[in-house]
Order: structure tokens, then C-alpha cells, then sequence
């Protein structure tokens, strides 16, 4: 009895130094990020990265937000912050109100064709970037769009759309299709019970895919430096420049600061919706 | 008052044929039943009528109109869903009222539809109320008064019951039966539960493998059975089907075991000709234990009983074959060994054993 709980004990402890040891191991590197962004250039360059702030002091965050160079233009990233929201906000909202009404039309309603369309958006999905990236530059060029904000966005939801249109189908499934019956026999056509009935259940999951939209797109790099052109580039891209741009010694205060300032707006929407993403995970069909 | 025709409608989902030909005619005020096991069509039909569903050839007639090719919202048809559908994101009130809403009804008329369906079917105090805080029960109600409100010409139920528990559907069934009483609208209803098809329907529409088989009132589809398959399919204990052999005559005869029943007064569809095996289905009620010095009986040993409260449900073995009596529980207590058994021959029906047909 004694022996038995002794080694559960034993067998907590391990536990928790495996899970320790593994928090740090995956901690470390942000930590040192953080504490190197809180140093003034001087400590930067004479002492370790271990070491913390003796120091602390914003600058390097300012400079990043403000003043830092990124080729030619010593700007910062605040501008580029505003391109990426600008990019981020429509390609979002579109991408997920097409891909939810694409699955409401795959879903509940006889589409010719349709399993061929779910074939098509499954292989989709996994079609590799890079291979048509090329005919794509070429299309825009040819419509004469390609470098605008509206070709980026075109870029994201193009893209967004196989996986989007999957999770809301595979979502809608699992709403009863009486449901659709009922409405249409109450006089609704396909705009209204999408609008009234499947939109207002879709709330969670709309939630959760908005999330999985706005990380995604905000995190994006090469789409941005092949599409948006060069009034439009996205944060990722000027975190890019900033910290290839050197003139002399390098500010790696500076570059942290922005690495941690371009990583931390999908890190706040983790932070605030976290809950909403589990339940729309967690979301079975809808009963009755 | 609105009827329903339906001519000559079909319907295959791949090689499967739904519906076979279907012709039916639902008189204004009736209450219609289509009956049958899952997968014979009916509740496709229902779908058909109600504009669900588009049938590949045959159209359908609501009020002498021809709607094969309108919209489910332009037939002035209401349904009620098995799984009761309501809009889960609304309030009982909005799901009484969205359909109304839909079709632009002034304000001041949906609320007093609202008013008039609610204290009809006694729902007036969940109207604010969402789906997910009702009980199955309620549920059933709010979806029957979302049909209500349309006042519409025809009403369609596909299953309403089946989700329910036994006590909560009897309690509902009463009331649809009142509701089209005191409404008087066209009811068409679609079950498997042929309890529910007795009590309510005036006529029943017996569906099997995609075609109707029989359309007739209760009683008739219970005393004269056209085919095996509605014998076998009504009533609440299940019939006895026993292979008979019958030859013709004045009287013609059948033989059972030591038995020869005289059938002077069975209305043949064609008068039998030689001897041959038929089936002959009597039901349990129409078996009966002998009374002493009584002509035309027939021995048979007693298997067990089954006591069922008011009735006693007597086994026994006739000829090798199965029978089961509806007995007196007085009468039935203490049953064993040989007994001598007697029939209502004017209740039975004969089938043909190969196509299933009545004789």
C-alpha cells in the first residue's frame, strides 16, 4: 500500500521534471527574445544573451515601431503593420463567409456535380503553393491588378477557400437537413435560410475559422512578397528587411522587438478567443 | 377545403425505384395515413407532395392545382418534421412566426395566428422560450403550431411521434386527432407505426417497395386484407398465416390439421377452381377455445400463454404450424395439453401462396 503510493509519487515527480525540462527547452529562445528586446544596444553587444536586462529600457521597441530601416526607408514597422491589417481584415471576412456559404450549398442543397466539387477542393487543399505561383503572377499581371492590396486579398481567399469550404461543410453536415426543410416549406429561399437559420448556428465555428484565417494570412510571407507589391508589403516582409538591413553593428534588440511585435497580434487573438476556439472545435450537431 | 391528387408519380434514386406509378387521391378534409416499413417510399411521397422532393415523371395536384413544379412555399402546404426541426437559434415565438414573417404577413395578423395556435395547442407560456430549454413534448407542440399558423390547406406529418416516449405520443395523438376535428383541413401522414395508422387515419394507404397496395378506411384494410403483406402488416398482434389446403365446391372447404371449415359465406374474387394450397390468415381474436359439442373445430396442443392483462395470448400448435388465440384471462388461466379450437370463419382472409394476392 505504502510502496504503491511511494512510487506513484516517484512516478508524479518524473512527471513533472519531464514537463518542466520540456517548458523550458521550448521557452528559452522566447525568453532570451524578450530580455534581448528590453536591452539597450550596449548590453547587446558585451554581454550574453542569458544574461537579463540590467537595464531595461523600451527603445528598441520604439525604434522598431518608428524609426527602424527597412532597405532604404527608416520608418520602422508601424506602417507595414497598417498593410498587413488592411490585407488581413478583408481576405478574413471574405474567405470565411464564401467558404461558410460553400459548405451551406455543398451541404444542404443538390449541387450537379458535388462530389466531384469536394474532390476537387480536397486535392485542392493540398496543392503546393509554389507550383502555381507562377501562372497566378501571370493571371494578375494579365487582369492588371497584381501588386495591389485587391490582388493579395485575391491571393488569400483563393487559397483560404479549399479548407475553409471543407470545415464548414463538414460542419453543416451535421446540421439536420429538415431543418432547411422546415424553412423552405416556411417560405424561405436559399439567401434567407442561410442568412437566418445556418448563419446564427455557425457562430462558433465562424469564430474558429476567422481565427484559423487571420493567423494564417497574418503569418504569411511569401504570398505578401510576390503580391502585394511595394506600397502593401505585410508586417512579415518588413520584419524581413528590418533584420537583413545592417548598416554597421546590428540592432538585434531592435530586430527582436519587431520579431515579438509582428508575432504578437495572432498571439492576442489566441489569447482572447481561446475559448470560443474550443467550443466551435468541441461543437456537435445540433439537436432537434 | 383542399384535396391532394397524386398521378402516376415515380421516382428512382439510381437503380432503386422509390416510388412505382403511385396514384392517390386525398378527398378535402380527409385524414390520409401512408403506412409501410422504412424504405417503402412513403415518406419520399410525403417529400413529393410537399415539393421536397421532384418526382422524375407523374405530378401532383393540390386543390385542383397543378403544383409538380412549384416551390414547397407556393403548394399552401404546412409539415411537421420527425425531428421536430425547429430553428434552434430562435425563440418559440419566432419559430411560430418566421414563416409568416417570410411571407410578409402584416404584424397585428402573425400575432394573433401566434395568439390562436399557442392557446391551441397550450404553448403559450414557452413562446419565449428557446428549442434546447423544452422537453421533447413541447417541442412536438411548437412544431405542430409552426404548422398551424400557416393556415394552410393541407397539412403533411412526416413521423411526428416516433421520437417520442409511448405515453407523450398516445397524449399527441389524441390531439391531432382533435386538431383535425376541430380544423378540419387535409391531413396526410406519414408512419410505420400502424397503431397510429388505425386511430388516426380515415383512410390508410398502405405502402410496400414503392407502390401503394392498399387504400382503404381502417376497418376494411383490417377485414379485408388485398394482399399477405397488409394482413401481416396491421394489426397490433401479429395475424396467424397458415397454409391451408381449400377445395372448391358448395360449400368450398379448407382443411387444417383434423379440421374441415365449411367457407359458405367468404366472398371469393374469383370463384376457386381444384384443389389447391392457399394460405389462410385469421387473427388471433377470431380463434377461440370450443365449447363442448360445437361443429367445426379443430384439435390443437397448447404451447404457453402469454398474459397481457385485459387478454390472454394463447400459443398453440395446429398441423405443425404456429396459431396464437386472443383469449378471455379467466378463460385462459391453467391452459394446457390438447384443446379443441374454433374459428369466426366469416373474419378470415385467403391468399394465394405464390403471389400473396386475396383470393
Amino acid at each position: 500500500m505504502a510502496a504503491a503510493t511511494n512510487q506513484a509519487r516517484i512516478g508524479r515527480i518524473g512527471l513533472y521534471a519531464f514537463l518542466v525540462t520540456t517548458c523550458l527547452f521550448f521557452s528559452i529562445p522566447l525568453l532570451v527574445v524578450i530580455s534581448t528586446s528590453f536591452k539597450p544596444l550596449s548590453e547587446v553587444r558585451d554581454f550574453s544573451v542569458f544574461q537579463l536586462p540590467a537595464q531595461m529600457t523600451a527603445a528598441a521597441w520604439g525604434k522598431a515601431w518608428q524609426s527602424a530601416c527597412t532597405g532604404t526607408e527608416c520608418a520602422g514597422l508601424h506602417i507595414a503593420f497598417w498593410n498587413s491589417v488592411r490585407i488581413v481584415i478583408p481576405s478574413v471576412i471574405i474567405s470565411v463567409l464564401v467558404g461558410s456559404l460553400n459548405g451551406y450549398a455543398l451541404s444542404h442543397w443538390r449541387v450537379r456535380g458535388a462530389d466531384t466539387l469536394m474532390l476537387a477542393l480536397i486535392l485542392g487543399a493540398f496543392i503546393p503553393y509554389q507550383v502555381i505561383i507562377f501562372p497566378l503572377v501571370k493571371i494578375f499581371s494579365t487582369v492588371g491588378i497584381f501588386g495591389s492590396v485587391a490582388c493579395i486579398i485575391a491571393v488569400h481567399v483563393l487559397f483560404g477557400l479549399p479548407v475553409m469550404t471543407l470545415l464548414f461543410r463538414n460542419f453543416y453536415v451535421g446540421i439536420p437537413n429538415e431543418l432547411v426543410k422546415a424553412a423552405r416549406v416556411d417560405g424561405a429561399g436559399f439567401w434567407r435560410i442561410f442568412l437566418f437559420i445556418i448563419l446564427p448556428l455557425s457562430v462558433n465555428m465562424l469564430i474558429v475559422a476567422a481565427i484559423l484565417q487571420t493567423t494564417g494570412i497574418w503569418n504569411d510571407y511569401l504570398f505578401g512578397l510576390i503580391f502585394a507589391g511595394h506600397n502593401n508589403t505585410p508586417m512579415t516582409v518588413e520584419l524581413m528587411e528590418l533584420a537583413t538591413t545592417s548598416t554597421g553593428v546590428v540592432e538585434y534588440n531592435v530586430s527582436t522587438a519587431a520579431a515579438l511585435l509582428t508575432a504578437l497580434p495572432p498571439l492576442l487573438l489566441y489569447f482572447f478567443s481561446g475559448r470560443y476556439f474550443v467550443r466551435g472545435i468541441t461543437a456537435g450537431a445540433v439537436k432537434g | 377545403m383542399t384535396g391532394v391528387r397524386v398521378i402516376g408519380v415515380s421516382k428512382s434514386h439510381g437503380l432503386l425505384r422509390v416510388l412505382q406509378d403511385i396514384d392517390l387521391a386525398v378527398e378535402p378534409g380527409e385524414f390520409t395515413v401512408l403506412l409501410g416499413p422504412s424504405g417503402c417510399g412513403k415518406t419520399t411521397l410525403l417529400n413529393t407532395i410537399a415539393g421536397l422532393d421532384i418526382p422524375d415523371s407523374g405530378s401532383v395536384f393540390i386543390g385542383g392545382r397543378d403544383v409538380t413544379n412549384v416551390d414547397p412555399s407556393g403548394r399552401g402546404i404546412a409539415m411537421v418534421f420527425q425531428s421536430y426541426a425547429l430553428y434552434p437559434t430562435m425563440s418559440v415565438r419566432r419559430n411560430l412566426s418566421f414563416g409568416l414573417r417570410v411571407r410578409s404577413v402584416q404584424r397585428d395578423e402573425v400575432e394573433r395566428r401566434v395568439a390562436w395556435a399557442s392557446q391551441m395547442l397550450q404553448i403559450g407560456e414557452l413562446l419565449d422560450r428557446k428549442p434546447n430549454q423544452l422537453s421533447g413534448g413541447q417541442r412536438q407542440r411548437v412544431a405542430i403550431g409552426r404548422a398551424l399558423v400557416q393556415k394552410a390547406g393541407v397539412f403533411l406529418f412526416d413521423e411526428p411521434l416516433s421520437n417520442l416516449d409511448a405515453k407523450l405520443r398516445m397524449e399527441t395523438r389524441v390531439e391531432i386527432k382533435r386538431l383535425h376535428q376541430e380544423l378540419g383541413a387535409t391531413m396526410l401522414y406519414v408512419t410505420h407505426d400502424q397503431i397510429e395508422a388505425m386511430t388516426l387515419a380515415t383512410r390508410i394507404a398502405v405502402m410496400h417497395k414503392g407502390r401503394v397496395i392498399q387504400y382503404a378506411p381502417p376497418d376494411e384494410l383490417y377485414e379485408r386484407p388485398r394482399t399477405m403483406f397488409v394482413a401481416g402488416f396491421v394489426g397490433s398482434l401479429a395475424t396467424n398465416m397458415m397454409t391451408t389446403r381449400l377445395s372448391p365446391g358448395d360449400p368450398p372447404m379448407i382443411t387444417l390439421g383434423t379440421g374441415r371449415f365449411p367457407l359458405d359465406r367468404y366472398d371469393f374474387t374469383s370463384a376457386p377452381a381444384g384443389d389447391r394450397d392457399v394460405v389462410l390468415s385469421v387473427r388471433p381474436e377470431n380463434v377461440s377455445l370450443a365449447t363442448s359439442g360445437q361443429a367445426g373445430t379443430v384439435e390443437a396442443d397448447t404451447l404457453f400463454t402469454e398474459p397481457m392483462g385485459a387478454d390472454t395470448l394463447a400459443w398453440f400448435t395446429l398441423a405443425g404450424q404456429r396459431i396464437s388465440a386472443r383469449l378471455d384471462p379467466h378463460a385462459a388461466r391453467g391452459l394446457t395439453g390438447r384443446v379443441r379450437l374454433a374459428f369466426d370463419l366469416d373474419k378470415v382472409s385467403l391468399f394465394d401462396p405464390a403471389s400473396g394476392d386475396r383470393l
